[in-house]
């Protein structure tokens, strides 16, 4: 056996190394139900701020911690306690993906990535 | 629309020369490329060759011609053009008239196909007669589909590339706006103007200088589809290195800008975030790294052909597979910075497998399987366009495309008899190359993910930073420890003992400074109390930082022990150098980040995972100092200039004598951006060892100062019962105690005077007590207005009302505005030793310019 033959198995051995691992570590995005019945596993879930209802953030009481009341894409509300500042505009945003998991009735997200609508104040020519 | 309106003060000439010269650009390009192709055909010699350089020639020309007639546009705001109403405003200052023209997808485009353009002049120029016309047409042949993405005309239903000249009253998405009703609306509009958020001088520096990086891939590309084509598998190495070290170099810097860029000016709170579009212009340049490797192998020993080819046509193919990522939209949710989705998906798919296609077709070297290929390409192409199934034929396509180019190696690609020694140079350079090839594959496999998902139906997530760190630092190991040894070996055939005889000062070297610096950093404080994962990364560490070090050292001791400091000779190994301080830069400074901002009010919720710990943000309240790190910080107050608003905030450090004194200033920017929402720009103070980065996350961005300090605040309502407390601003107010001057029973016999007082304490922040007792008067059934105050702390109340039934009381609290202290919160990082990154960066480039320095005088001595 030639030394390029142990490089290309070793080569396919990290491929599908990478490819299985990826598969069983990496997250899904999910929903709330998928998370509650799964706590100790962490979720993206997709979904909508719920608009109406307060966001709540005092940064005095903590600065880290701030909590809303999200839709998921089954439309199921769930309070959501987000372990960082408000996000800038946060009110503004169109979808928001959150990254983290369920305790008990509240979802605890780490990590939050918003998408505002791409032209939502990109001005339009007024005369 | 109405038709029959004519528009005053409209420069519809220059639309027209603009649009001619995009025809005529798409044109020349075309015929150029027909024109190389018989000329490499070697059909009708002479006439093919002039006519593909005419028709190139007038395809610079018409390039320039495009930029030119954009450029026009933009200085005179000429606002009737969408691209300029969009981009460019009139009060913007000269030097961002550049930004704006590459700021949109048909700019950044034109600026593509515009460097391609002054790089196949200077590689026709340069280049040997043999190789021109098979390089030069898979030039004209990237420019027709460059120049397609600007035509915006529509084919049937389907809309080819978008055009920089479009008027604005013709743009569908301001369709039916009243403006298009008004014949001199020229005259009162106003461009919107470039997003704010890139006014700054990286926007001018960084986009030239990355796709002149993706430009520059081309050339080894073009040279290696040209030795595919004409069979001849080495010698188009030779003048083809020279632009591979170059595009490493540029490619290089542009990645670097962008994360100097994103390090300064954004607040992702570091250099580099795996972004996907980060990540798509990594990728081709670990694999130029490679096949730039690969080459030199060849040089020098030959053989190594068919990596050659993979990696040099592969990089290029990486480029165009990261324009599909990062504008088709395709990314969507996982990216920060994608383009958004201009509806040229398809196209940039058929532009990606188009020279996909065109490799594979290359490699077979049976007619009859390159026909039958070539026809069921077709047939799949003209089947998903009709019938659908389009992502099932790609799979089956791509798929027998992998078969076809995996039998034609084994069938027909020229291979080595004899096999590399364990000891030679050459083998272990090769490992290298396949490391880097290897980590851009897996690195292209995780950014792919949204694609995966499109393709198989999947629900996945992008993979998460920290994840791509653990992924990636075997890899960096791997590729440092073979960085350190490989020089050491000789082509061919290297002696042991000699070997190891040279390496031993620089490993020993390595192993005691690494080991005497990462005990301290890495094991001391941190390693006992860590979880198994983080050991894990904490050993991984360890290792990244001596390997590191092993390579800075061994390539120093190369350089001058066997070099004997000759620059000349050394690009190489200060090329190493400098990676290899990138790496230990990168490392020091991201795994040794400080949280300097540290909330000490947040409870414990490291339960929930190893990121919920981080406690990160700091309040800070107007006046107010609070220990940060090594420095007590006040925030003096903010600023507004225009939209940005910026937070000063003050950093003491105690000097020698334990005095506190300033040390420096930050203002770390808020930009109030009409178009982007807030946008938090970070300040960061930069010192030799380390930078202290701060930037705010949230802060109340209105002017204050219009407000009266001295004045109440609109009064809010309180219901309370007895022993309940208010919040104010600046007190804690408890309800002590209600008294009255009469009882029930009085009060039910007569209707003389009720007075009934609420005892309040009011606790200030220094727990001093003040006293209020506001009376809540009832004469005649009247309630009497009567007010009391604390002056000594602005606050204002008023007993208004008792509702017996529940037992409770309402107070009215108003409050001065100047109680409400400002307050911002901030985070801020210590990031150590992070100018080795920089340093590192300027030492690789400089590296390899030697490296082409040395490379061109070889190849003229060779001529002459």
């Amino acid at each position: 056996m030639k030394k390029i033959h142990i490089l290309g198995i070793i080569v396919i051995a990290v491929a599908i190394g990478v490819i299985f691992t990826s598969l069983q570590s990496s997250a899904s995005y999910s929903d709330f139900a998928e998370a509650k019945a799964n706590p100790d596993t962490e979720y993206h879930v997709v979904g909508k701020l719920n608009k109406t209802a307060p966001v709540l953030y005092d940064p005095k009481i903590n600065a880290d911690e701030c909590s809303f009341m999200m839709y998921d894409n089954k439309g199921i509300e769930k309070k959501v306690v987000l372990h960082k500042s408000v996000p800038q505009d946060f009110e503004k945003s169109e979808q928001i993906v959150l990254i983290g998991k369920m305790q008990g009735e509240e979802f605890h997200a780490d990590e939050i990535l918003m998408k505002c609508p791409s032209k939502y104040n990109d001005g339009k020519p007024q005369v | 629309m109405d038709n029959s309106t004519t528009y005053i003060g409209e420069h519809l000439w220059i639309g027209y020369i603009g649009n001619a010269f995009i025809y005529l650009s798409l044109l020349s390009a075309l015929l150029s490329a027909v024109g190389y192709y018989f000329n490499s055909k070697e059909v009708l010699t002479s006439e093919w060759k002039n006519f593909a350089r005419i028709n190139f020639s007038i395809h610079s020309f018409s390039i320039i011609g495009i930029a030119g007639t954009l450029f026009f546009m933009l200085f005179n705001h000429f606002y009737e053009y969408s691209y300029v109403w969009q981009h460019s405003n009139n009060s913007m200052p000269m030097e961002y008239i550049l930004s704006c023209f590459w700021e949109g997808q048909e700019g950044s485009f034109l600026l593509w196909a515009f460097w391609n353009m002054v790089l196949g002049n200077i590689l026709r120029k340069t280049i040997d007669e043999k190789w021109e016309a098979p390089t030069m047409a898979v030039f004209a042949l990237v420019q027709v589909f460059l120049a397609s993405m600007l035509l915006g005309i529509f084919i049937g239903d389907y809309k080819l590339g978008t055009n920089p000249f479009i008027l604005l009253r013709e743009n569908p998405e301001f369709a039916n706006l009243p403006f298009i009703q008004i014949p001199d609306y020229l005259s009162k509009l106003d461009g919107r103007g470039l997003n704010p958020l890139l006014m700054n001088y990286w926007m001018t520096i960084h986009p030239p200088t990355l796709f002149l990086g993706f430009s520059s891939t081309l050339v080894p590309f073009a040279f290696a589809i040209a030795g595919l084509w004409k069979k001849d598998f080495t010698t188009w190495q030779k003048p083809a290195l020279v632009w591979t070290f170059f595009s490493i170099m540029i490619l290089g810097t542009g990645i670097l800008m962008g994360g100097a860029w994103a390090y300064e000016a954004l607040s992702f709170g570091g250099f580099w975030a795996w972004d996907p579009v980060e990540n798509s212009s990594l990728v081709p340049w670990l694999v130029m790294v490679g096949a730039g490797h690969v080459m030199i192998i060849n040089k020098n020993r030959g053989g190594s052909l068919f990596m050659t080819h993979l990696m040099a046509i592969s990089s290029f193919l990486l480029v165009l597979y990261s324009t599909f990522l990062t504008r088709s939209g395709i990314l969507g949710n996982s990216s920060v910075h994608a383009f958004t989705d201009l509806g040229m998906q398809a196209q940039l798919v058929i532009y990606v497998l188009t020279f996909v296609l065109i490799c594979v077709v290359l490699l077979i070297h049976d007619k009859l399987i390159r026909v039958s290929y070539l026809m069921a390409s077709f047939l799949m192409l003209f089947w998903g366009i009709m019938h659908g199934h389009k992502i099932t034929l790609l799979l089956i396509w791509l798929g027998a495309s992998l078969v076809i180019t995996i039998y034609s190696y084994v069938k027909f690609f020229p291979k080595e008899e004899e096999e590399e020694k364990l000891y030679s140079r050459e083998f272990w350079m090769f490992v290298g190359s396949l490391v880097f090839l290897l980590s851009a594959m897996v690195i292209t496999y995780f950014t792919s993910i949204p694609v995966l998902n499109k393709l198989f139906n999947l629900e996945k997530a992008p993979i998460k930073i920290a994840d791509y760190n653990r992924w990636m630092i075997p890899f960096t190991i791997i590729s440092l420890l073979l960085i350190a040894i490989t020089q050491y070996f000789k082509y061919k055939k290297t002696n042991p003992k000699q070997f190891l005889k040279h390496i031993s000062l620089s490993g020993l070297a390595a192993i005691i400074f690494g080991l005497s610096a990462v005990i301290p950093l890495y094991f001391i404080k941190d390693y006992s109390t860590s979880s198994n994962a983080v050991k894990w990364d904490l050993i991984s560490y360890a290792l990244l930082f001596i390997s590191a070090l092993f390579a800075v050292f061994s390539n120093l001791d190369y350089w001058m022990r066997m070099l004997k400091g000759n620059i000349r000779h050394a690009g190489a190994s200060i090329a190493h150098i400098g990676f290899a301080l990138i790496l230990l830069g990168a490392l020091i400074s991201t795994s040794k980040k400080q949280t300097i901002s540290q909330n000490t009010s947040q409870k414990n919720v490291s339960s929930l995972g190893e990121n919920f710990n981080a406690k990160k943000s700091l309040v800070l309240t107007i006046g107010d100092t609070l220990p940060m790190g090594n420095y007590l910080v006040t925030y003096t107050g903010k600023e507004r200039k225009g939209i940005d608003v910026y937070f000063n905030m003050e950093y003491y450090a105690k000097n020698k004598d334990g005095k506190l004194t300033k040390a420096f200033s930050l203002s770390p920017m808020v930009q109030d951006n009409p178009r982007m929402g807030q946008a938090s720009n970070p300040d960061t103070k930069h010192f030799i060892g380390s930078d202290i980065y701060t930037h705010i996350t949230y802060a109340d961005l209105s002017d204050t100062k219009t407000l009266k300090a001295d004045a109440y605040k609109e009064p809010t309502n309180f219901i309370g019962h007895m022993r309940d407390t208010i919040f104010a601003d600046n007190a804690i107010i408890l309800i002590d105690s209600i008294t009255t001057n009469l009882t029930e029973e009085q009060y039910s016999k007569n209707d003389s005077l009720l007075i009934v007082t609420a005892v309040l304490k009011a606790t200030d922040i220094n727990g001093k007590i003040y006293r209020a007792t506001p009376q809540y008067i009832v004469k005649n059934n009247m309630v009497l207005p009567n007010e009391f105050e604390i002056n000594e702390l602005g606050l204002k109340f008023i007993f208004w009302k008792i509702n017996p039934n529940e037992g409770s009381i309402e107070i009215q609290m108003s409050e001065k505005v100047s109680n409400a202290k400002e307050f911002v919160v901030l985070e801020a990082y210590m990031f150590p030793f992070i100018n080795v990154l920089w340093l590192g960066c300027l030492v690789m480039v400089i590296g390899t310019i030697v490296a082409i320095i040395e490379r061109r005088r070889i190849n003229r001595l060779k001529t002459h």
